[in-house]
């Protein structure tokens, strides 16, 4: 097999295409920030139809052609990625095979998008978010991750080989190089290259959105859990429990975090069953939370309520007994039998430090959002019919609380993914061979000077997830905002 | 100074229209507005919120914002059209030519400058004088809006002056270059009512002593009488009439403005002979106006195939100066017949005492230092020996000030704070002392309360027929989800509401119509006793009548007893059965809403009733205007706690109102009154309000 070049004969056409487009809009935009500071400003002006009219000069057409070229580069994006799903393999080199490799994610992402767009009125706040096009982005790019997440974790499709296998002879080989004659992989080339195991980057970089996908929203609503089940009482009661909980929150905020973490993760540490008590902890808080949110609402009618309590406490604590119950470590008393499932012990560590150095901020988030809405109306309606204090919480001030809190949650997967990346960067928590995207940017970083390929991929990855939850976090934030 | 001789109109508007573009569509906020304002004149504008006033005021300032857009007619500033000023001859007009005033002082001055520069700056920009002479001239202003100790109050920061204070500041730094046009907008809706009365009345001098003229906003067709030469009646974004004040007000000519009219109470009018008559129907929204006539729909003269068939232009009305309205039909109507009174209801008789205050006290205490408790305590007596009784099916109304003591008054009945000293009786049992959790659900459901603020009275992420529910849940009333569903749509029923706003959000609603589920809230439990804290001060006045009468009707027929709060004195006469005057947490006159609306007075309430604007004409009101702000209730004056601004303490020898603290003495068969005035001094006291024959 021939290597495959970067964009092969597709690219004869559209590389040129590009990269005009990409230098006119470059122009375009300069040319524009420049008369911006000279030429008269902006106006609009109404029609007897009632419609509105830009008045702008030469401001204005240089704003018309940015768009104008803008929309040309996306277009000749977009000619690539199909191009590459409809040509025959190889024919479109590495950027056509790795979008004939994304392709359910492509169809996906296409489908999600069309259903959306189409019902957006009737969607609330989600619908919402297709009025922004920053919003459309930040969701755009969050999805694809996450049904790369899906399609790999769970279908095995996407990933060209076995993130772990090694093929001799593709140690820190180029993007694009062919796989030598005789080997029985499925993909004749490991598209983006070998790393210094000679293992495929391509794929490990797809299995490494997967560790990531599955643990930094979990975590993050872990965190919440906690943040929220004592924010709530801090910001309501005020007095002597705020400034204790504040207190705690502040002295935690203000420990160095990759200590802590380093902390966590000394055998020594493990050995005295640290990590494990704090999972205890941590843990319980959901268990907590929705017994508390069941328990206020509905104890007016024991009826209701108890076996709905019985369900969803005892789900929960099993679960929660599962987690926590680990073989080898200091709390293991749940026989084989019943223990649902053990949690690699490196994941649990990374999943208590997310979720114990997160939770303060998210403390305070609450914190005050629960200070101001104490002071509604509703509130003291609530407490002139005597309802008890955690269902004025859960249920009068928590859901007018959501809309900063849901766009906190974007943010805080964004942070999370990143702190996920800093802990797989020192080889904290996770095995060293995983294909999380911090632990090959690790590797790769070694050989840095002479290899720049390995370690570029995920951290790209990495670099697009996160700025994905950003924007998506400020488009909500923007939409929810407009009247 | 460009047109330092013009003679001209100061400000001429000409169908004027502005619309606001949203996402999905144009929203036409203000429709074919013309007005005209001479130099020296004031033009009020009236309306309810939404039909545009605001936003004429901020057309006339061309700050429309991102989305908000003159789409025709002209605006001529002293003959010059702003629609196409420069953005710099704008800044050049803003301020020095044309000075606006808002609602909201505090958000008016920049918190983190002193007075006297923020002051300084307005002259020093537009005329380029030099720092000391602003700050002269800025001297002089302070001294003008009738400050006292004007040079503490420039070195003075924004927080450090009361709200009645602030908007003085305000009204003082629009002044500061002497500008032709002072646009007013609602500058006095946040502030209390002798404040405010205080605050009118300076707007007025001053208008006259430095020839401003005046666009001025309000809701209030009171305070438009006293303080204006012209009006303008507005309605859903386009004015319905306009005229000279006494034109308008006695010989009104659209159905609109005699409605308004007829939905507000006015102190001087008996109740049975002129109860309110609510306008039917709901404000429309700008984007589903209808065809026609926009008030078609809630008029009672209304012509099917004529009002909702063509544009109608404004037109003139003979006889008249600049009197103009916007009705096809104006001239067929006879303004003279007298309003369609329904069967008059009788109330039923007060019954037995249900609730009883004994010498309720209630103090906090303020520590200096919140964190670790040490250092000094104050003490804040929010109540002090408050002492009544409430009977079955009886209003009894809290008349009081911001500061006086009626809010924690009413948290101490629900039992959110339990009182200091003294005891509250419900049905002979002591509640006083029982905070509302350890309350048995009867004595909760029993007293129940209404906000004040419809847009905050509701949880605005759970259905409305889901917060009835909840009511009910807690009140253990039915026995399952079916029987207490069917009890919330009884509830809707009993407060005129359709039964389909069960699975409404409450954003979906209007201000009186979430004040009305608020009432259905209160009313889960079978409540014997309402606590109404300002039920309808928010609402619009076509909207207060409709929920006012509603809360009688309730009481009616489930002969609740009802504690009425209110600053607004017409609408207390209107429906209370009992008056309590509140000042500084002592009740200083309680007696029969005759007896304390007529003479003898209690000073407090002297003031009280003369500050209220009345939109009537033919009322000839003396003019009280208290001195200086309430004060602070850390911080009480010793004595009586009126004597810092009571205008009758000269007449009470020897001090004693600085020493003593007067005692409660009864005058008449249930009045009394907490005053050092002898009861020869009190009999010489003149009605505040008089009605002149007619």
């Amino acid at each position: 097999m021939e290597p495959l070049t970067w964009t092969g004969s597709l690219g004869a056409i559209l590389n040129p295409l590009f990269s005009i487009s990409v230098v006119l809009l470059a122009c375009s935009v300069v040319i524009q920030i420049v008369l911006s500071f000279f030429a008269p400003a902006m106006t609009l002006q109404s029609n007897p139809d009632g419609t509105l009219v830009k008045r702008g000069g030469a401001l204005g057409l240089f704003e018309q052609t940015t768009k104008l070229f803008f929309f040309a580069a996306l277009a000749t994006v977009v000619l690539y990625i199909l191009g590459g799903v409809i040509m025959p393999y190889g024919s479109a080199g590495i950027i056509g095979a790795m979008s004939k490799q994304f392709a359910p994610v492509w169809i996906a992402l296409f489908l999600t998008f069309l259903a959306s767009i189409m019902f957006k009125r009737r969607l609330g706040l989600y619908g919402k978010l297709f009025d922004s096009i920053i919003g459309m982005i930040g969701f755009g790019l969050v999805m694809f991750w996450v049904f790369t997440a899906v399609f790999a974790g769970l279908f095995d499709l996407i990933a060209t080989h076995d993130p772990l296998t090694q093929i001799s002879g593709l140690k820190n080989k180029l993007p694009g190089v062919a796989l030598p004659e005789g080997s029985e992989e499925m993909n004749p080339h490991y598209l983006l290259g070998g790393d210094n195991l000679a293992r495929d980057i391509f794929s490990r970089m797809v299995y490494g959105s997967t560790i990531v996908i599955a643990i930094a929203p979990m975590a993050t609503v872990f965190a919440f859990m906690v943040g929220i089940t004592l924010g709530l009482p801090a910001g309501f009661y005020g007095g002597r429990l705020d400034t204790l909980l504040s207190f705690l929150a502040n002295l935690i905020l203000a420990f160095p975090v990759i200590l802590l973490f380093y902390l966590l993760v000394t055998p020594e540490i493990v050995e005295t069953g640290i990590p494990s008590y704090m999972a205890a902890f941590l843990f319980v808080f959901p268990i907590v939370f929705f017994g508390v949110l069941l328990n206020s609402r509905f104890y007016t009618q024991p009826s209701k309520r108890n076996p709905m309590l019985i369900l969803v406490l005892g789900g929960l604590s099993w679960l929660y007994l599962s987690m926590i119950s680990q073989a080898g470590t200091k709390l293991n008393f749940l026989p084989p039998a019943v223990d649902l499932f053990d949690i690699a012990p490196g994941i649990l560590v990374v999943f208590v430090s997310v979720v114990f150095v997160n939770s303060p901020t998210v403390f305070r988030i609450v914190r005050g959002l629960a200070l101001d809405l104490r002071t509604r109306d509703y509130v003291a309606a609530a407490q002139t019919r005597g309802e008890g204090a955690w269902y004025i919480m859960l249920w009068e001030i928590l859901p007018n609380a959501r809309g900063p809190l849901i766009v906190d949650f974007c943010l805080r997967i964004g942070y999370t993914t990143i702190l996920l990346g800093t802990l797989g960067f020192f080889g904290l928590g996770l095995p060293p061979e995983s294909p999380d995207w911090g632990s090959t940017i690790n590797e790769g970083r070694k050989l840095l000077l002479i290899f720049v390929h390995p370690p570029l991929p995920p951290a790209i990855a990495l670099l697009s997830l996160v700025l994905g939850l950003n924007l998506l976090a400020d488009g909500l934030r923007e939409e929810s905002l407009k009247d | 100074m460009e047109n330092e001789n013009y003679d001209g109109p100061i400000l001429e508007i000409d169908k004027l229209s502005i619309s606001f573009f949203t996402r999905l569509r144009e929203i036409p906020a203000v429709m074919d507005f013309s007005a005209k304002i001479m130099p020296g004149e004031a033009l009020g504008v009236v309306g309810e919120s939404g039909c545009g006033k605001s936003t004429v005021a901020l057309g006339v300032m061309q700050d429309l914002g991102v989305n908000g857009r003159i789409v025709g007619g002209s605006i001529k500033f002293k003959g010059e059209e702003m629609n196409t000023m420069t953005p710099e001859r704008l800044r050049d007009i803003r301020g020095s030519q044309i000075a606006m005033i808002y609602q909201e002082p505090m958000a008016s001055l920049n918190p983190a400058m002193r007075i006297g520069k923020q002051l300084a700056e307005v002259p020093m920009i537009h005329e380029g004088i030099s720092e000391e002479e602003a700050m002269a001239r800025a001297l002089e202003v302070v001294t003008d809006v009738k400050l006292p100790d004007p040079q503490r109050m420039l070195k003075s920061f924004p927080h450090q002056l009361s709200g009645g204070q602030q908007q003085r500041i305000v009204i003082a730094m629009a002044l500061m270059s002497k500008p032709s046009l002072l646009i007013l907008d609602e500058p006095t809706t946040a502030l209390d009512v002798t404040v405010e009365a205080a605050v009118v009345e300076l707007v007025k001098d001053l208008g006259k002593k430095y020839g401003t003229s005046m666009l001025f906003i309000s809701h209030n067709l009171g305070l438009v009488l006293e303080t204006c030469d012209r009006i303008c009646v507005m309605y859903s974004g386009e004015a319905v009439e306009r005229g000279s004040i006494e034109d308008v007000f006695d010989e009104m000519q659209h159905p609109y403005t005699q409605a308004l009219f007829r939905s507000i109470p006015l102190p001087g009018a008996d109740k049975n002979a002129r109860p309110l008559i609510a306008i039917p129907g709901n404000f429309p929204l700008p984007h589903e106006r209808p065809d026609g006539c926009n008030f078609g729909p809630r008029c009672d003269y209304f012509e099917a195939g004529r009002c909702d068939s063509q544009v109608i232009p404004m037109e003139k009305v003979s006889g008249n100066d600049r009197h103009e309205s916007r009705c096809l039909r104006f001239k067929e109507i006879d303004w003279d017949a007298p309003p369609e009174v329904g069967e008059t209801k009788e109330k039923a008789p007060p019954g037995q005492v249900v609730l009883k205050m004994d010498n309720l006290k209630k103090y906090y205490e303020v520590a200096a230092n919140a964190l670790f408790g040490g250092g000094d305590k104050k003490v804040v007596k929010a109540n002090e020996t408050l002492s009544f009784e409430a009977r079955e099916s009886e209003t009894l109304a809290i008349v009081g000030e911001s500061g006086c003591g009626k809010s924690t008054f009413a948290k101490v009945l629900m039992g959110l704070e339990t009182a200091t000293e003294g005891e509250i009786l419900l049905d002979n049992k002591s509640i006083g002392n029982t905070a509302i959790e350890e309350r048995d659900t009867k004595t909760v459901a029993d007293v129940q309360m209404v906000f004040q603020n419809p847009f905050d009275t509701l949880n605005p992420s759970m259905t409305v027929g889901r917060q009835i529910m909840r009511a009910l849940e807690i009140f253990k009333v039915g026995n399952n989800d079916a029987e207490r569903r069917q009890r919330m749509l009884e509830l809707l029923d009993l407060v005129k509401l359709p039964r389909a706003f069960a699975d409404r959000m409450p954003r979906q609603l209007s201000g009186g119509q979430k004040q009305r589920v608020g009432i259905a809230r209160a009313f889960a439990g079978d409540a014997r006793i309402v606590v109404a804290d300002e039920p309808v001060s928010a609402l619009d006045v076509s909207v207060q009548a409709a929920v006012t009468d509603l809360l009688m009707e309730i009481q009616r027929e489930h002969k609740t007893t009802l504690l009425f709060i209110s600053h607004d004195l017409s609408i207390v006469r209107y429906l209370s059965d009992r008056v309590m005057v509140m000042y500084l947490g002592h009740v200083v006159e309680l007696g029969s809403t005759d007896q304390v609306f007529a003479p003898p007075y209690h000073p407090y309430t002297e003031a009280l009733l003369s500050a209220v604007p009345i939109a009537d004409t033919s009322v000839k009101k003396k003019h009280i205007v208290l001195e200086g702000d309430i004060p602070s209730a850390m911080n009480p004056p010793t004595g009586c706690p009126f004597q810092t601004r009571c205008r009758w303490k000269e007449k009470v020898p020897g001090g004693l109102c600085e020493k003593d603290v007067p005692v409660t003495r009864a005058l008449a068969d249930g009045h009394q009154i907490k005053c050092h005035l002898t009861d020869e001094q009190l009999a010489e006291m003149e009605p505040v309000i008089e009605i002149a024959a007619e």
